[in-house]
């Protein structure tokens, strides 16, 4: 196991008199790739805000490589940001843009040239060095952005919704493109996104936010496979969460019917929440299921079909690469190893929220 | 349609540009006249050039505009950027705040700056009027900014902190550079409204700080001269000029512009020299700062004189011959500041506030009285003033009506009130007010709109003092006042005089000193103090307590009293003089022996002079008079 490089200690900050973070607690090892996600108004920017120095913490300490830099202001820490709407200066040309760490550094004009030069082609902008920021396509102003932040050579790169503003297609250029350089630099990232797809395809770590609150920590295997909670299961991916009662181990009472599942440990006639993932539920003949429904919506989304079907008055979520027609009576099959039982929360801070995106 | 909209955008234009076309074309008339055009000249620009004065008004006018500009533009940038960093409900209060004194009449605003400096005893002069444009500039720099201060992105000066910038650092290399079109027109917009500012900088000015817009407003009250044209189209264009320049600072550096510059310094190695930054930021300062070393320099040379070797001097409008003063300065050596007031009672809280420590005033009568009584003037060293004896012993009894024992004051100018009548229209002999009360002259008598001068007649007439405060006196006068209504045409001020002029009234009641006048352009007029008596009233000179250069006040008092001198005051104002020796120098005998300007020791010893009454008294007056006009 890495180092620890950043560690955030019992970080509280609320802006007038809305607590935004409450007592977080949180570690970023060197040359990971951890992304902050969560809906809007988690806390996840001014998390990544308060690492930066552009927020101070009201209580709790942050720490970099062991030192205390709570009070350290943002030029004298050894970081950089990518800012959500890239931030260029605007009457600088891409090179002026670039060079404006490093002149405040008072490198060398040979230094400075050669680093332009090799920053602009780590992000395919060579050529473009004399142009203005307003002169280029968004998707190559954040290319400028982050060539201009990792001239500097940080420790670490601090990423809030860099993407954001970029179109479907460019964005998953771009997310190659941050994997190559994560790699190719050896840098370690911390990035902020609302966007569940993006945080699964790059992340080395996860931390899933909500309301002031860490929800989860993992890898993106665990945040999918294993959510912790209703909220993490609604958040990533597309989920089926129904109220059920664990009658004892590996056996579970959801829609009426009693399940077989693999989970242990949770006493015997418990309420708790349960998951079942839309592409895990396979639909048979009528005879063959587990709960019998019917059909009562159909999209075809491409890859797959989505169905709902309503079994025992409850509507679930259904993909498929077999069509059932709407009307049709179906049977449900689940294996007991897609069945996620989870706690019920226990305080209202832990409750799931409904998630505007 | 499209004929109607051009008609309509040329209509629009000719009755905004048509005075300021008349002006521009005034000031190149070789002639006097308004009416006539004599032909294309620079006679007046060159004349305009070589008048000191202005010269040195136009001087205090670029440094006070430069100064107050730069310091309102350095004070507003910083106010915008504290302000812009404050929550939205603060900010919206404290926009509105900083917006008031903008919308605010000026006049409000030059009177209240002017109570301040007052009160915080600050002598009005050069720092007043520039303390008063920086804080009327402010909110104006404060406007141009925060728009431009609105549309920067806090990220990006977050950005260069983070790319190791120190906060000074990053503000100037983001924020600062992207307001700065607005600053840089915030700074011409300040610089624009202190140069044509006239309102605050008249109430807020010294004596003898002059800038261009109060002198032209001092030259103008004393008749238009063609100089004066010249000096506004110049003023006109130099506003005209700076307000291109504004719109031409606020359009943004253009893109290509910059990409020109990179790709120039990419080839060549080195910058353009010549675009429009450089322009903003390197020649126009330096013009600036050339203007104000000039201005600096002129108005050093310009000033011959020692500073402590002056007199300020503090007169009515048109009250003095301007050659007067010329030889006065050339002879002492002793510079003189000369201020002007309208009525007394603009300059009596001047004195009294001791805002500006004035060496010689010139009051009246009843002005001087009140003075004494609040201990506001100097006893004069009658030794330093010799030439006291040309003046009439008289007056100096006369004098003593307000100033006992002869202490404070040098008369100057004197006159009476009395009865103007028309030889053709009155046949009968007129020695009595009673002919203003005499039906047959129903619609052909004209008083005076003034509460004192209307009742002095009254009281005169019944036989009363016209300082009576005896309430029954002043009812009774008022009575008589009422029937004699009916019969007045019209009560007026200054038309009394046209009005007599142009044989459209029998009788008014008018000033000695306008009598003159009119009987040199009508001659059939005539003017008489009535045996009942009258008023007289004497403007003379006093020395405030807190003169400065009290010596070279009793000397410019004492030039005042040579004869020759009074004789030269008294051709120019025409007003009564009581220089006797002056008197016995002018030529036209006709003049000399004059009962109007002259009258006998009888017509004087029958007259007083108002006497300061009290503000109650004055009330009751006041409000007596109003029931006349009202019934």
């Amino acid at each position: 196991m890495k180092n620890k490089l950043i560690d955030l200690v019992g970080i509280t900050k609320s802006f007038d008199d809305v607590t935004v973070l409450d007592d977080l607690n949180l570690y970023i090892r060197e040359n990971e790739f951890l992304t902050l996600l969560g809906p809007s108004g988690c806390g996840k920017t001014t998390t990544l805000r308060i690492i930066g120095g552009f927020e101070q913490p009201d209580s709790g300490k942050v720490l970099f490589g062991g030192a205390d830099i709570t009070a350290l202001p943002p030029n004298r820490r050894q970081l950089n940001t990518v800012f959500q709407r890239y931030a260029l200066f605007p009457h600088m040309t891409i090179e002026e843009n670039i060079a404006f760490g490093l002149k405040i550094r008072k490198k060398s004009q040979t230094y400075i040239r050669d680093k332009i030069r090799y920053a602009l082609k780590l992000v395919n902008l060579e050529g473009y060095e004399t142009r203005l920021p307003s002169a280029l396509s968004g998707g190559q102003q954040q290319r400028v952005a982050i060539a201009r932040a990792i001239v500097n050579e940080p420790k670490v790169l601090l990423l809030d919704e860099p993407l954001g503003a970029l179109d479907l297609k460019l964005r998953q250029d771009m997310q190659y493109e941050l994997m190559r350089l994560k790699n190719e630099l050896g840098i370690t990232f911390v990035y902020v996104t609302h966007d569940q797809e993006e945080a699964l395809t790059m992340s080395d770590t996860i931390v899933v936010m909500n309301q002031g609150y860490i929800q989860q920590i993992g890898t993106p295997e665990d945040i999918y496979n294993e959510p912790q909670n209703a909220f993490v299961a609604d958040f990533i991916g597309d989920s089926n969460i129904l109220d059920g009662i664990m009658i004892e181990d590996r056996l579970v009472e959801i829609l009426g019917t009693k399940f077989a599942c693999v989970d242990t440990g949770f006493g015997k006639m418990r309420p708790v929440d349960v998951v079942l993932r839309p592409e895990d539920l396979e639909l048979v003949p009528p005879e063959k299921g587990i709960v019998k429904g019917r059909v009562t919506n159909l999209i075809f989304k491409g890859v797959h079909y989505e169905m709902e079907v309503m079994v025992n008055g409850t509507a679930l979520i259904v993909h498929g690469t077999r069509m059932a027609a709407v009307g049709d009576e179906v049977g449900i099959f689940v294996d007991p190893f897609n069945i996620q039982i989870m706690n019920k929360p226990e305080s209202e801070d832990e409750e799931a929220v409904s998630v505007e995106e | 349609m499209k004929v109607l909209k051009r008609v309509y955008m040329a209509l629009i234009l000719i009755l905004l540009y048509a005075p300021i076309a008349t002006l521009i074309v005034l000031s190149f008339n070789s002639s006097r006249s308004r009416a006539k055009w004599g032909g294309f000249t620079l006679t007046w620009y060159r004349a305009l050039f070589q008048n000191e004065d202005i010269m040195n008004a136009f001087y205090t006018t670029l440094m006070i505009a430069l100064i107050a500009a730069l310091l309102a533009t350095l004070i507003g940038t910083l106010a915008a950027v504290g302000i812009q960093s404050m929550r939205q409900r603060t900010r919206t209060i404290f926009m509105g705040v900083t917006n008031i004194p903008m919308l605010n009449s000026e006049i409000v605003m030059g009177v209240s700056l002017m109570l301040l400096f007052i009160i915080g005893r600050i002598e009005l002069g050069f720092g007043t009027i520039l303390i008063a444009h920086i804080t009327f500039n402010i909110p104006y720099v404060i406007l141009s900014v925060m728009p431009k201060l609105r549309q920067t992105e806090r990220s990006v000066y977050e950005a260069a902190l983070d790319l190791g910038a120190t906060p000074f650092y990053a503000f100037r290399k983001t924020i600062l550079s992207d307001i700065m079109p607005g600053i840089v027109s915030g700074f011409f917009l300040a610089f624009t409204m202190s140069l044509d500012d006239f309102v605050v900088t008249y109430f807020t000015k010294g004596p003898g700080v002059d800038t261009l817009s109060t002198k032209i407003y001092s030259e103008v009250r004393k008749g238009i001269k063609p100089e004066i044209y010249s000096l506004s189209t110049l003023l006109f264009l130099m506003i005209f000029l700076l307000l291109i320049a504004v719109n031409m600072a606020s359009v943004k550096e253009s893109k290509k512009e910059i990409e020109k510059n990179a790709a120039h310094l990419a080839k060549y190695g080195r910058k353009r020299i010549f675009t429009r930054r450089f322009v903003f930021g390197r020649v126009l300062p330096g013009v600036l700062c050339a203007a104000l070393a000039v201005g600096w320099f002129s108005s050093r040379t310009g000033k011959t004189f020692a500073a402590q070797n002056q007199v300020v001097v503090y007169n009515w409008g048109e009250y003095i011959d301007p050659d007067v003063i010329d030889i006065f300065e050339e002879e002492t050596g002793i510079r003189v500041i000369y201020e002007e007031f309208e009525t007394n009672e603009i300059m009596y809280p001047k004195i009294k506030s001791g805002a500006v420590a004035y060496d010689c005033v010139c009051p009246s009568d009843y002005m001087i009285q009140k003075m004494i009584d609040n201990d506001l003037l100097a006893k004069l060293d009658w030794d330093k003033i010799p030439n006291i004896k040309n003046i009439g012993d008289m007056y100096m009894k006369t004098s003593e009506q307000f100033d006992p024992g002869n202490l404070y004051s040098v008369p100057y100018c004197w006159g009476t009130i009395g009865i103007l009548y028309n030889k053709k229209m009155v046949s009968e002999p007129v020695d009595s007010w009673k002919i203003l009360w005499d039906s047959r002259y129903k619609d052909s008598i004209l008083m005076q709109d003034s509460v004192r001068d209307a009742f002095a007649v009254a009281l005169k007439y019944l036989g009363y003092s016209a300082n009576s405060t005896n309430i029954q006196e002043l009812t009774e006068a008022q009575q008589l006042l009422m029937t004699q209504k009916p019969l007045v045409q019209a009560y007026v001020v200054d038309q009394v005089r046209d009005k007599m002029i142009g044989n459209e009234a029998a009788l008014g009641v008018i000033y000695s000193g306008e009598a003159i006048y009119t009987q040199k352009e009508n001659p059939d007029l005539e003017y008489v103090v009535p045996k009942e008596g009258s008023n007289v009233w004497i403007d003379s000179w006093v020395v405030p307590k807190n003169a400065k250069h009290k010596e070279n006040a009793e000397k410019f008092l004492n030039f005042l009293c040579r004869p020759d001198i009074a004789l030269k005051n008294f051709e120019y104002i025409t007003y009564s003089t009581p220089n006797e020796a002056a008197r016995e120098l002018i030529e036209d005998p006709a003049i000399r022996n004059s009962q109007i300007a002259f009258p006998d020791e009888s017509v004087l010893e029958r007259c007083e002079t108002y006497s300061y009454l009290g503000s109650d008294v004055e009330e009751i007056y006041n409000r007596l008079w109003n029931g006349v006009k009202s019934s």
